[in-house]
């Protein structure tokens, strides 16, 4: 995860026609992306008839930002955002919270525990949905909660957080490991006790993975959907993706094709800014998990 | 350093329990659940009535089941080797000194982050469309009128193009998990290839791809463990009822517990239970067989 | 700063023990308000106006409803553990046959009620009697936004190939769909989803409801009438019928292109079909319908169709039943049903509104001719295991690549 910094090679023509190939097959990946969002990003600004006339990007009858302001207020669209950003930043700020002391306390000392929890949350991280989703289903239903929403969602907030927990605790442990002791053994010479030592010192110099680990939580928990789409059965408890799984299908029912593809930008657009931005942040927190 | 007790327990605690309460005891209980009839999701125990290996038994007497299990696994056979061998291509000319790299590594990742619901749409309302797909336009664009004419969504093409759009989402993934294990190789060893005369190709093809083995482990895990739970994408794209070349276990098992299609039908939670069980023993199994074959004990780095 | 950190992580983790530990507590919404799940979305026609009559009942009576919007999904999976689990629901809906079979155990019987308030003097009887009829002869559930299941057209092209009368049995059926042909127009089309229902609705007329739910669930596909059904159809294979599409026609790629744009003429279809493609079909498009024709020996005739309703429900252990009931009545009668079916191009339920959205007049013989009912695709789909393969296999013989004889041993093969 060490930030090279790549010096600007002179331009070396022989050494570039060697690479052609390896350029025109990344070149073509990229135009097809591009290909595809850009036209969904036109069509969404068209309408149904002229998208099945094949007309799509020709804009003959001008550009229709109605589709967006449809999609946006019938859908509950800022409904979804509202669920999704308290749902994931919640989430993420407890993760960090239970997994932060948990990592560092399992890469810091020896205890009978310690390797068998290890070797639990990695498995964990193997272990299909599937195979927690039904007794999770009737013991939270069986509480007649759905009816309450702070409790349904503090369910759910449960239910992100405990998902994540295995692999944030696995990523921020490999993180801590690589800190060297000595800051502790300073602090335990001044007098410091570990808890504190803890929280005032290893906790901010874990700072740049805890970052990079939250992103991606907070991308996991906002895309996630089978969870969603099963615990968050209600509109007022849906987060986007299942929001928008519901919104596709009611633009279907109703044949409203234009607003189906603004539906989809509008859900695109948030995650593709914050990419843009923190999109070396986000790819360091994929490798960096890794190798655990 | 010094241990301490108190610290230890007051920080595991709570990672701790929220894994028992969210992993270990539903696992448990759903290996319970798969050797009863369970009407309701909701029935206590005492509503329970056993039935051996019955489940299992009904479950691979299922025509439907076997399709659905036959068809999660040419995802992650086919599926694989689409993208390993593509996102293995891309890992090779990201990290041959090309330029534009992150800009590239960027774009190639990026599907991944975006809501599948959205990128399924995307394929499933654009790309593939026989009205005006993208295919259709293209192929229509270099007169290849026969293959403009494939519809791309009907039964004999159905499965192939959720593949291929399930695929594009996932090459940038195991790409980075690639790049990272090629950067990692010392720079020194290519340097030394350099002065023997291996050329790029003879370098990747020499010295990558042994180096890549611990890393090839770790891709075929994540694509395991990803496709394992393979359900959006199926869901998306088949519109009203499962059909017989997208169903997965997961659509199988959400159909039978919460009754998807049209009509009502019979409900049994342990059958729901059973298959779950049944694609945990198939990760277990994938993952032994993984290591025995490629034991990475030879190299470390 | 430190301290208070731990701490929080403290009341945070003794929360977390607190909510997964506790035994399963019960809390109850307060004891006047109605709680109402519904199955529709927030964003579709029906739940806005449903939401605009349920803020008028409220400000009209000062009973609070408690309206959320679960979703078809969200109904189908959530409601039976919620029910089963004893939460406060007094109100839901669904498809009539879904309420009055999976959550019979929950249903109010409404006789009383409906007696009371004299409901039925400006119901539908076609549909109170269905309603009585799934609810085992007792009437336990409301019907509104009625729909059928017929074959949809386009009357400009019958009146271009010279079709003046809408067939009622299956020679005057293939006699249409050759004047279509021979006038150049494809007779009709299909899409994957709807395929079921065609095979459903042709083994029904031949051999009645019943019989198809037998050979459906026991895969008694060796039935001399799985046989004739088969031959029916390869018979319209064969002499070009069908759209050459319809092998690969996708949801719904059939009715928006081939029907809504004018190439194909007839479309099997629930009544919702007008809506579902007008912005396809343009205001100019005009409607026909009929229902599925009569066959020969068959068990029934054009009276028996596939219509039926979504139902309102009310939760036997509601301690509102009088309030739910007449939430029920504001939103099926008068003003907001009349809204409800000019939004959605739906059926209104209320026999005084008269006037029907022009996009679904058509229907309105074949509701008023229908007699007896049969349920979703006439039982076909009532084998869920069996379901994806009799739709490949059905499609596979309306494309022509399988004959009759072929499509037979396929689904004995499959039913094995």
């Amino acid at each position: 995860m060490a930030k090279e910094k790549e010096p600007r090679k002179p331009f070396n023509l022989k050494k570039e026609i060697k690479l052609l190939p390896g350029y025109i097959i990344l070149i073509l990946w990229v135009i097809f992306t591009i290909a595809l969002l850009g036209w969904v990003f036109g069509a969404s600004f068209s309408t149904t008839a002229e998208i099945f006339q094949g007309k799509a990007l020709k804009f003959e009858s001008g550009l229709h930002f109605e589709n967006y302001a449809k999609a946006w207020n019938g859908a509950g669209v800022a409904g979804f955002f509202a669920n999704s950003l308290l749902y994931s930043i919640v989430s993420c700020v407890i993760l960090i919270l239970v997994c932060a002391p948990a990592a560092y306390v399992l890469s810091r000392f020896d205890f009978i525990a310690n390797k068998f929890i290890q070797t639990s949350f990695v498995s964990a991280m193997g272990v299909p949905a599937i195979m927690v989703v039904l007794p999770l289903f009737s013991f939270i239903s069986g509480m007649g909660i759905l009816n309450i929403l702070p409790a349904a969602r503090t369910t759910l907030i449960i239910l992100y957080v405990g998902i994540n927990v295995p692999y944030t605790t696995i990523f921020l442990l490999t993180f801590f490991s690589n800190i060297s002791k000595t800051y502790e053994e300073a602090a335990a010479i001044d007098g410091c006790p570990p808890m504190r030592t803890f929280w005032k010192i290893m906790f901010p110099m874990a700072q740049s993975g805890i970052v990079t680990v939250t992103i991606f939580n907070f991308i996991n928990i906002w895309n996630e959907y089978f969870l969603s789409l099963i615990f968050a059965n209600s509109d007022k408890l849906k987060p986007v993706a299942p929001g928008l799984y519901g919104m596709i299908n009611s633009m279907k029912y109703t044949g409203d094709w234009a607003g189906m593809f603004a539906a989809v930008i509008i859900v695109f657009l948030p995650t593709f800014i914050l990419y843009i931005f923190l999109s070396e942040k986000i790819i360091g927190g994929v490798t960096g998990g890794i190798k655990g | 350093m010094k241990k301490n007790k108190t610290m230890i327990i007051a920080f595991l605690t709570p990672a701790v329990i929220l894994f028992l309460g969210i992993f270990l005891y539903p696992i448990i209980r759903t290996v319970i659940m798969s050797f009863f009839t369970i009407e309701g999701v909701t029935d206590p125990m005492s509503k329970w009535t056993f039935s051996g290996i019955d489940n299992y038994v009904k479950l691979f007497n299922t025509s439907l089941f076997r399709t659905s299990f036959y068809n999660l696994f040419r995802i992650w056979l086919i599926g694989g080797l689409i993208v390993m061998t593509l996102s293995l291509l891309f890992a090779a000319i990201l990290t041959s000194g090309i330029r534009f790299k992150k800009f590239f590594r960027a774009v190639i990742y990026m599907p991944n982050i975006v809501s599948a619901v959205a990128l399924a749409t995307m394929w499933l309302q654009y790309v593939y469309s026989p009205r005006f797909g993208l295919l259709k336009n293209f192929f229509e664009a270099l007169h290849l009128d026969e293959l403009a004419k494939i519809q791309w969504l009907d039964n004999d093409h159905k499965f192939m193009a959720l593949l291929i759009a399930y695929c594009f989402g996932m090459v940038g993934y195991h790409m980075l998990i690639w790049t990272s294990g090629i950067e990692r190789i010392s720079p020194e060893f290519y340097e030394a290839a350099t002065i023997d005369g291996a050329n790029k190709v003879q370098q990747f093809r020499y010295m990558t791809l042994p180096l890549l083995k611990g890393v090839f482990k770790t891709n075929l895990t994540m694509w395991t463990v990803s496709s394992v739970g393979f359900f959006v994408w199926s869901q998306l794209f088949s519109t009203v009822t499962a059909d017989t070349q997208t169903i997965t276990p997961y659509v199988y098992m959400y159909m039978q517990i919460f009754g998807g299609g049209n009509t009502v039908t019979e409900r049994n939670s342990g059958l729901g239970a059973a298959i779950g069980v049944v694609l945990s023993v198939c990760v277990v199994l994938v993952f032994t067989v993984c290591n025995k074959v490629l034991k990475d004990d030879d190299l470390e780095f | 700063m430190g301290m208070k950190k731990k701490l929080l992580s403290a009341a945070l983790c003794a929360a977390m023990v607190g909510t997964m530990m506790a035994p399963a507590f019960t809390v109850q919404a307060a004891d006047d308000t109605l709680v109402y799940w519904s199955m529709w979305e927030a964003t579709e026609p029906q739940g806005k106006v449903i939401q605009e009559a349920v803020d008028a009942f409220t400000k009209e009576t000062g009973v609070k409803v408690d309206l959320q919007f679960k979703g078809r999904t969200g109904n189908r999976e959530a409601l039976q553990p919620a029910l089963d689990g004893g939460t406060q629901i007094d109100i839901f809906d669904e498809d009539i046959d879904r309420v009055n079979t999976m959550y019979a155990d929950y249903l109010l019987d409404l006789e009383d009620l409906a007696k009371e308030t004299g409901y039925e003097e400006t119901a539908n009887a076609g549909l109170m009697a269905a309603c009585r009829d799934a609810g085992g002869g007792t009437l336990k559930t409301i019907p509104y936004q009625p729909n059928v299941f017929a074959f949809f057209y386009n009357k400009d092209l019958f009146e271009q190939a010279g079709i003046e009368k809408e067939p009622t049995t299956w020679a005057e059926f293939l006699d249409v769909c050759q004047k279509l042909k021979d006038a150049g127009i494809t007779p009709m089309t299909m899409d994957d989803a709807y395929a079921t229902s065609v095979i459903g609705y042709h083994l029904a007329r031949l051999v009645g409801e019943e019989r198809v739910v037998e050979i459906v669930k026991k895969g008694e596909w060796d039935d001399p009438a799985v046989l004739q059904m088969a031959q029916d159809i390869e018979e319209l294979a064969s002499k070009g019928y069908y759209s050459e599409m319809v092998g690969s026609n996708v949801w719904p790629a059939g009715q928006n292109t081939e029907l809504a744009l004018g190439t194909a003429a007839m479309y099997l279809n629930g009544s919702w079909l007008p809506n579902e493609v007008k912005d396809m079909a343009g205001p100019d498009f005009k409607w026909g319908c009929f229902a599925y024709p009569e066959l020969e020996n068959g068990a029934n005739g054009i009276e028996t169709n596939n219509f039926g309703a979504q139902v309102f429900g009310i939760n036997k252990d509601s301690k509102m039943a009088k309030e739910a009931f007449d939430l029920i009545t504001y939103i099926t009668k008068g003003e907001y049903d009349k809204k409800l079916a000019d939004e959605s191009v739906g059926i209104p339920s209320d026999t005084t509104n008269s006037e029907w959205p022009e996009m679904v007049a058509c229907a309105k013989p074949v509701i008023e001719q229908s007699t007896a009912r049969f349920t979703w695709a006439a039982g076909v789909e009532t084998n869920v295991d069996m379901t994806p393969v009799i739709k490949e296999n059905f499609i596979k013989l309306m494309a022509g690549s399988l004959t009759a004889d072929e499509f037979v041993a396929a689904m004995q093969e499959a039913a094995k």
